[in-house]
């Protein structure tokens, strides 16, 4: 009940938040970041949180989106139509590297990605005639900011939304049985490799979308930017802060991770010695040894030390 | 032909040095059953110290393995105390994002220390080729195959020889067994993650003699290693020895008829090929020819 009166309040203050402030360019910047990347988190958490499969390589389907949108503008189709084909090509683009890649199993696939994400990059690097190599792609014009933050804000929602959706589905009780016994899951009935590819094809559409929002932003798009092994690192993180699985955490890693960066890059000292690689080391290091669920975990753990301390006190009365 | 010989030469003495750098992940996986992703991070330090010593203080980059070895064996001990252990019995992915972690401190520590820019080291010995039968060979490729070869044999030796390295296969092997038979198991898994964090350092050592590099040094490298014990299957000596011969093989042909750019990308279609094809790799094939 509270939960989805407090759910309610949220999603009616993101939608009134530009007519309250609107010229806070600044923060509707910052907001549109932790939007962008909170759509990004829950599309890996898909097939990392839910499926169990972790990728180092999400970043090829998100370097596919935005390289389709900047080459489709450039080729004359509107914007808005862009995002579903860059979606689409991603997602095809999973149906080529899942089947070989889930021939491996847990960690040896999360290593595999590595290869696809370099391999992705290399190629884009190298197929100078489609991508402009190394030069990367430059875009026309952005749309205002206030419109920006609305197209994040929507592909937001409509990702937390399918992804609480599939959580409650019965495939996502398939993918939760892959992710905790993946025989135990054969025998059950399901068929892992394509269940795993399912999840595998819907992260990999999502996160071509979210690259169309990417080169709407940013107005550039390189094989380094893009395709980079960094970008594929914050996709790891972020969903690892903020709760690894589950639907909100994502969402809030988003959040800390790029309020984290704005402030690191802000600093330069710290920018200098790029301390950034360290504090998210540290953090992921720090939940992994001590809080598995992330900071929604610490979170609930808080909360019900609080009710606990509540109940002992009434008792006590 | 002279041409497909000097090739096939330069490969094999590659090949020695890929199967050092990949030895240690191999170890590692075998006697504890997690895969060492900081191995990346651990093969650029290697890298950056020599360096470092023989820039700062002159010391022959040959030297520099006599203070890696045991500087990173300690190391990787602290480690496997402070970190590793707590999550070792844990599902597998856990240790492997605990490790990644590890590795982004690592490069964080040579970005903090000695900048981003790209490093080599140069000196007359490293630039220095002789000919062997009209083929031009580099000195330091041969210097860096015998002492990948020579640390690779001492290390089995110890391996089959001596009771401490008994006990570390006995624990690969079956650690539950081993506790029984009286081993310490917990101060084997100590050591083999010392050891194997040493000879990585150690090959990137070896390989600061023949490339140069950068703080994401190891990513490239992680890649060819984890592609070589994929061949070679992850917890046999011949295995890796065998992969990493095919990988360099396979490296050194491919380059003849593409841009050097897209070197990295051999090791990745290997990988691919090796899996759809033989999904148990070069040691399933040799294990089931010998079951014939």
């Amino acid at each position: 009940m509270y939960r989805s009166i407090g759910l309610g309040v949220v999603i009616l203050a993101s939608l009134i938040f530009p007519a309250i402030a609107p010229h806070a360019e600044y923060v509707l910047d910052i907001l549109f970041l932790m939007l962008l990347y909170g759509a990004m988190a829950t599309s890996w958490n898909v097939l990392g949180g839910f499926t169990g499969q972790v990728s180092f390589g999400h970043a090829a389907f998100l370097g596919i989106g935005a390289y389709a949108t900047a080459l489709l503008v450039a080729a004359g189709w509107p914007l808005w139509a862009t995002f579903p084909a860059g979606g689409l090509l991603a997602a095809f683009y999973s149906l080529l590297i899942g089947p070989p890649a889930f021939r491996l199993r847990g960690p040896y696939f999360a290593i595999a990605t590595i290869g696809i994400g370099e391999a992705t990059r290399l190629i884009a690097l190298n197929w100078s005639s489609l991508t402009g190599g190394a030069s990367g792609v430059t875009l026309g014009a952005a749309p205002p900011a206030v419109v920006q933050y609305y197209v994040a804000l929507g592909l937001c929602a409509a990702c937390v939304g399918a992804a609480a959706w599939i959580k409650r589905s019965r495939f996502g009780y398939a993918l939760a049985a892959v992710r905790s016994d993946s025989d135990a899951a054969e025998t059950l009935g399901v068929n892992t490799t394509i269940a795993k590819t399912q999840a595998l094809f819907i992260s990999a559409f999502m996160l071509g979308v979210a690259g169309g929002a990417y080169a709407m932003h940013y107005l550039y798009v390189s094989p380094d930017s893009t395709f980079g092994f960094s970008t594929s690192i914050s996709l790891v993180i972020m969903p690892i802060i903020g709760g690894i699985g589950t639907i909100f955490g994502p969402l809030l890693g988003a959040a800390i991770f790029t309020a984290l960066r704005e402030q690191l890059e802000a600093n330069p000292f710290l920018a200098k010695y790029s301390l950034d690689l360290s504090v998210f080391g540290l953090l992921l290091c720090g939940i992994v040894l001590f809080e598995p669920r992330g900071l929604l975990g610490i979170f609930e753990r808080l909360v019900r030390r609080g009710t606990a301390t509540t109940r002992k006190d009434s008792v006590s009365e | 032909m002279q041409d497909t010989l000097a090739t096939l030469i330069s490969a094999l003495l590659a090949a020695g040095l890929y199967a050092t750098m990949s030895y240690g992940l191999a170890l590692i996986y075998g006697v504890m059953k997690i895969i060492n992703l900081a191995n990346a991070g651990v093969l650029m330090l290697g890298a950056y110290v020599t360096w470092w010593m023989w820039d700062a203080y002159q010391v022959n980059p040959l030297l520099a393995p006599l203070v890696i070895l045991p500087l990173f064996f300690l190391l990787g001990v602290a480690l496997e105390r402070v970190a590793v252990r707590r999550v070792m019995e844990q599902e597998p992915i856990i240790s492997l994002l605990l490790l990644f972690g590890v590795w982004l401190i690592l490069q964080n520590v040579a970005y903090a220390l000695w900048t981003g820019d790209t490093r080599s080291i140069e000196t007359p010995f490293v630039e220095a080729t002789f000919k062997l039968g009209g083929i031009q060979l580099a000195w330091p490729r041969v210097y860096v195959f015998f002492a990948g070869a020579l640390t690779l044999a001492v290390l089995q030796l110890f391996l089959t020889k001596t009771q401490f390295g008994r006990a570390i296969r006995a624990v690969s092997q079956d650690r539950d067994a081993a506790r029984l038979a009286g081993i310490e198991v917990e101060r084997i898994y100590s050591v083999a993650f010392g050891i194997g964090i040493a000879l990585s350092a150690f090959a990137g050592s070896m390989l600061s003699l023949l490339f140069p590099f950068g703080p994401d040094f190891g990513r490239a490298l992680q890649l060819k290693s984890f592609c070589i014990v994929v061949l070679g299957g992850l917890d046999s000596f011949v295995g890796v020895a065998f992969g990493a011969i095919a990988l360099s093989i396979a490296e050194a042909f491919g380059l003849r008829y593409m841009p050097a750019s897209l070197q990295n990308l051999i090791s990745f279609v290997v990988l691919v090929v090796v899996l759809i094809v033989f999904p148990k790799g070069i040691a399933g094939i040799i294990r089931s020819l010998r079951r014939v």
